[in-house]
């Protein structure tokens, strides 16, 4: 499935909402996104991923990408992955950098 | 046994048709849902690493990734071949529990997908024949 991102940014929270397969290939349009919403200064970043059927470690490498561009202070919510990225996210430790919900604001 | 193949140009833009063609195939042989979506993680990890680095180490622009799916024996068997750089993905060092427990932004990101190609299938195997890069990849269907 192909990839699609969009992004906003109110009261300082950053959010994405990601579909489709998240890969070396689209990785990089995910890295723009995080980019632009940089520039806003968001105090923290939220990914909204119910609709994100695959992600490849090119998408853990975004996780710490965003991680060092917005600040260390900055926390991720990740909103409803699925369980195999999930099962990623634990695999890798990453799971226990982020915060894994079902809805945000909870 | 029933063996197909098909041949992708070593591009990242492969990735999506490549992970395709093995699910259908793999889906059809029954491997299930969850284990289908590690072996395309698998396949994914690798085939990244042959296009981004094995080809160009070599400088090769127009490489090919062949990939070769069969079952046997209730097994199902993928092969990636390639003609980059000999790159044995067994060898590679894999980050320790210590750089897998470290914050985000001090992780040391490089061996991350090699870790998760060789977790997320029953059995991988790497050979190297006839200048070819052999990334194997085995599944039990039950």
């Amino acid at each position: 499935m192909s990839f699609s991102i969009t992004s906003e940014v109110t009261n300082s929270i950053a959010k994405l909402t990601l579909a489709g397969s998240l890969d070396s290939s689209s990785a990089s349009q995910m890295q723009a996104e995080i980019q632009k919403v940089a520039g806003q200064s968001p105090t923290e970043l939220v990914l909204y991923l119910s609709e994100l059927t695959f992600m490849a470690s090119a998408g853990l490498r975004m996780l710490v990408f965003a991680k060092q561009k917005l600040g260390t202070s900055v926390q991720i919510y990740l909103v409803k992955p699925q369980g195999q990225i999930v099962d990623t996210l634990q695999m890798t430790g990453i799971i226990h950098s982020v915060h894994i919900v079902d809805s945000y604001p909870s | 046994m029933n063996i197909e193949s098909n041949s992708f140009e070593a591009s990242i833009d492969s990735l999506e048709p490549i992970r395709d063609f093995i699910s259908e195939k793999a889906i059809s042989a029954g491997l299930n849902k969850k284990k289908n979506y590690g072996l395309n993680l698998a396949i994914d990890e690798i085939a990244t690493n042959i296009i981004r680095y094995g080809y160009p180490a070599v400088n090769i622009s127009d490489g090919k990734i062949t990939v070769i799916i069969s079952v046997e024996n209730n097994q199902l068997k993928v092969v990636l071949e390639d003609t980059a750089l000999a790159f044995d993905p067994m060898q590679h060092l894999l980050p320790t529990d210590d750089d897998i427990n470290k914050p985000l932004e001090e992780r040391p990101i490089g061996g991350l997908g090699i870790m998760l190609a060789r977790q997320n299938v029953d059995k991988f195997e790497y050979e190297f024949i006839e200048g070819k890069n052999r990334n194997i990849f085995i599944n039990n269907i039950t």
